[in-house]
C-alpha cells in the first residue's frame, strides 16, 4: 500500500476507530489483538491531548474534577483537533467552545475562567523585556511625562469578565487562603510578568483604559484622558508606581 | 555555518559528555542552584519554542554549566501530509539560540488529515518511507545546518511487507542522509517484547560509525503490550543489552530519560551513575568528576 494512503487510513481510524477494519490488513498483527494494540494508539493522543489541556487549564480543571475534565478534553480535540508539533498552541479555542458547550451551560463562568487561563498561559511563553526603572519616570518633568509613550511588557495582557474570575483564579492558586467569590460582579484582571512568573493582579476598566491606549502607541495625556472618563479619581501616580513594581512598563520615550 | 558561541566552560567534544539527564520541569530549581551534578542535560524542544519566559531562561542559564542537547519529539518528519516547516522554522530558531552539542528527531510521523496527533507513529520500513525520511532528514539539516540524529521508537504494531529490519533501515538512512542514529536500546528491547526479532541481533547489524548518542529508559510490561513508557528504572534486559552496545560502539553519549511520574532528580542521577559505571568499565571513557 502506498505510504499516503497508509497514513490517510491510519489517520481516519485514530479519529473514528470504525475506520480501523480498512486499515486492519497493513499489520502483522491480527484480529483483536491488532485492534486492542491500535487503541493504545488513540490512547495516547487522547492522553497527550488532554495532558496539554490540564496544563494550561488546571483552574477549570479543578472547577469541574478530573472525570469532567478527561470528557471535556475528548469533546474539545473531536471539534479542534491539534493541528501543531507544538501542543503549547493546543488550547486556543477551549475557552469558545466551554461557552457553547451545552453540559457547561450550568457553570456560566467557566468560559472566561479558560479564557483567563488561556491568556496567563499565552504571558508565561511571551518574549523577554526589561522592566523600566523607576528613575526612568521619576526624573520626567511632568510635561515630558505627559507626552512620553511607554511599551508594555509583551507578557502583559488584560481581561474583562461580566464574572468574577479573577477572584476564582486568585482563590486556586496553591498557599492561596482567598474563598471563592459567591455571587458575580464583574471583574477585571490584569496579567503581569514580573520575576518570570505570571501573575494574575486585580485591575478596574480606568486601569485597562490607560494601558490599551499605552499599547496602541498614545501618549501618557491620553492614557490618562481615557482613565479619567471611566473613574473620575483614577490616581495616576499610584498606577504608574503600581506597573513599575509590576513590570508592566519596559521602555520610555519622551519627546 | 553560523553557530552562537558555546561558553567555554562546556565541552565541545562528545566523547567527554559521558551520560547525562533528561531535563524536566520538576527539576529546573534543583539544577540551577546545586554543583553541576551530571554530563549533560536533553531537552525537549517542544517545550522550548516560546518567544520567551520562564522555561527558556531556565535553559539558558543551565547552558552555561551543562552542554545541552535538544531532542525534538514534534516535527513527525515521515508525515507525507501535515509536515510542517514553519515547526522547522521554530526549532531552527531555538537551536541558533541554545547551540545545543547534539540534536535528535525521531523515525516516525504523527500527522495527516488535517491532524497533528502528538504522538510518535510507526512508519513501515519500506524503500518509500525510506526516500521520504531521506528527504525531509535533508531539509532538516539544511535548515539547522548541522548533522542530526534520528531516534529508532518502539511500536505497539509492526507492518505487513517491510522492506527492512529496524537496523538496516537506521543504517540506510544514516549513510544516504547522512545523520546520525540515536540509538534507544530501550525501544529495541521493547520492540522484540512486543513483535518477537532479537534486540542484540539489530545492535550486532548496527554500522558502528553512525551511532551519535543512546537513550536509556524505563518500560511498563502489560498483558496487551510492552510500553516504553518511560516511567521506572531500567531494566536489567535492557543494561545488558547497553553493555553490548557499548562494547560495540564505543563510548557514545548516553541519557538516561523519565517522563511518566518523574521521580527525585537523585534517582535520575542514580540511574545515570548505574550508566556510567558501564561507560567507564567497557569503553574506558575518561571519567568527568562530579
Amino acid at each position: 500500500m502506498q505510504l499516503e494512503r497508509l497514513q490517510a487510513d491510519f489517520a481516519a481510524a485514530l479519529i473514528d476507530i470504525h475506520r480501523f477494519a480498512a486499515l486492519a490488513p497493513v499489520f502483522r498483527e491480527s484480529g483483536a489483538r491488532a485492534l486492542d494494540r491500535f487503541a493504545l494508539y488513540r490512547g495516547n493522543v487522547a492522553a497527550a491531548w488532554e495532558k496539554a489541556l490540564t496544563h494550561a487549564f488546571p483552574v477549570v480543571g479543578a472547577l469541574v474534577g478530573n472525570e469532567f475534565f478527561s470528557g471535556l478534553a475528548r469533546a474539545y480535540g473531536h471539534t479542534h483537533p491539534s493541528t501543531s508539533g507544538d501542543l503549547n498552541v493546543f488550547g486556543a479555542q477551549f475557552a469558545e467552545f466551554i461557552a457553547r458547550f451545552e453540559p457547561t451551560q450550568t457553570l456560566p463562568y467557566l468560559g472566561d475562567v479558560a479564557a483567563l487561563e488561556w491568556a496567563v498561559h499565552r504571558a508565561h511563553y511571551a518574549a523577554d523585556a526589561d522592566a523600566l526603572a523607576r528613575e526612568c519616570v521619576a526624573c520626567l518633568a511632568p510635561a515630558e511625562l505627559l507626552a512620553a509613550r511607554f511599551a508594555l511588557h509583551p507578557a502583559v495582557a488584560w481581561f474583562e469578565s461580566r464574572h468574577r474570575v479573577a477572584s476564582i483564579w486568585l482563590a486556586h492558586q496553591p498557599g492561596s487562603s482567598d474563598r471563592l467569590p459567591s455571587r458575580g460582579y464583574g471583574e477585571c484582571a490584569l496579567i503581569v510578568r514580573p520575576h518570570w512568573r505570571v501573575e494574575v493582579v486585580m485591575s478596574g476598566a480606568a486601569e485597562i483604559a490607560a494601558l490599551a491606549q499605552l499599547r496602541a502607541g498614545a501618549d501618557m495625556a491620553h492614557a490618562i484622558g481615557a482613565a479619567l472618563a471611566i473613574e473620575a479619581g483614577f490616581d495616576v501616580a499610584k498606577a504608574l508606581v503600581r506597573w513599575i513594581d509590576l513590570a508592566v512598563l519596559t521602555d520610555v520615550a519622551s519627546r | 555555518m553560523h553557530h552562537a558561541p558555546v561558553p567555554p566552560t562546556i565541552e565541545s567534544n562528545r566523547a567527554a559528555l559521558r551520560v547525562g539527564i533528561g531535563l524536566r520541569v520538576p527539576h529546573y530549581r534543583e539544577l540551577l542552584t546545586r554543583e553541576r551534578c551530571t554530563g549533560w542535560l536533553e531537552a525537549h524542544t517542544e517545550n522550548y519554542l516560546g518567544d520567551g519566559g520562564y522555561d527558556l531562561h531556565v535553559l539558558a542559564r543551565l547552558r552555561e554549566t551543562y552542554p545541552i542537547s535538544l531532542h525534538g519529539v514534534g516535527l513527525a518528519l515521515g508525515s507525507v501530509a501535515g509536515y510542517s516547516l514553519e515547526h522547522l522554522q521554530r526549532v531552527a530558531k531555538v537551536v541558533r539560540g541554545i547551540e545545543p552539542i547534539l540534536v535528535s528527531e525521531h523515525l516516525c510521523w504523527g500527522s495527516g488529515s488535517g491532524h497533528a496527533f502528538n504522538d510518535l507513529l510507526p512508519l513501515p520500513l519500506s524503500e518509500s518511507a525510506l526516500t521520504l525520511m531521506c528527504a525531509r532528514v535533508a531539509q532538516m539539516q539544511d535548515v539547522l545546518q548541522r548533522e542530526v540524529l534520528i531516534e529508532n521508537i518502539s511500536t505497539y504494531l509492526h507492518f505487513a511487507g517491510d522492506d527492512y529490519d529496524e537496523a538496516g533501515f537506521l543504517n540506510a538512512l544514516a549513510s544516504r542522509s547522512g545523520c546520525g542514529i540515536l540509538l534507544d536500546v530501550n525501544n529495541l528491547y521493547v520492540n522484540q517484547c512486543n513483535h518477537g526479532g532479537d534486540a542484540a541481533t539489530q545492535i550486532d547489524a548496527i554500522a558502528p560509525m553512525h551511532v551519535g548518542e543512546i537513550h536509556l529508559a524505563g518500560h511498563l510490561v502489560t498483558d496487551l503490550a510492552t510500553i516504553d513508557h518511560h516511567g521506572d528504572r531500567v531494566a536489567n534486559a535492557v543494561w545488558t543489552l547497553y553493555e553490548r552496545a557499548l562494547r560495540r560502539f564505543g563510548p557514545v553519549p548516553t541519557l538516561i530519560e523519565w517522563d511518566t511520574d518523574i521521580p527525585a532528580l537523585d534517582v535520575l542521577l542514580d540511574e545515570a551513575s548505574q550508566a556510567a559505571e558501564r561507560y567507564d568499565a567497557i569503553s574506558g571513557g575518561s571519567a568527568y568528576a562530579a
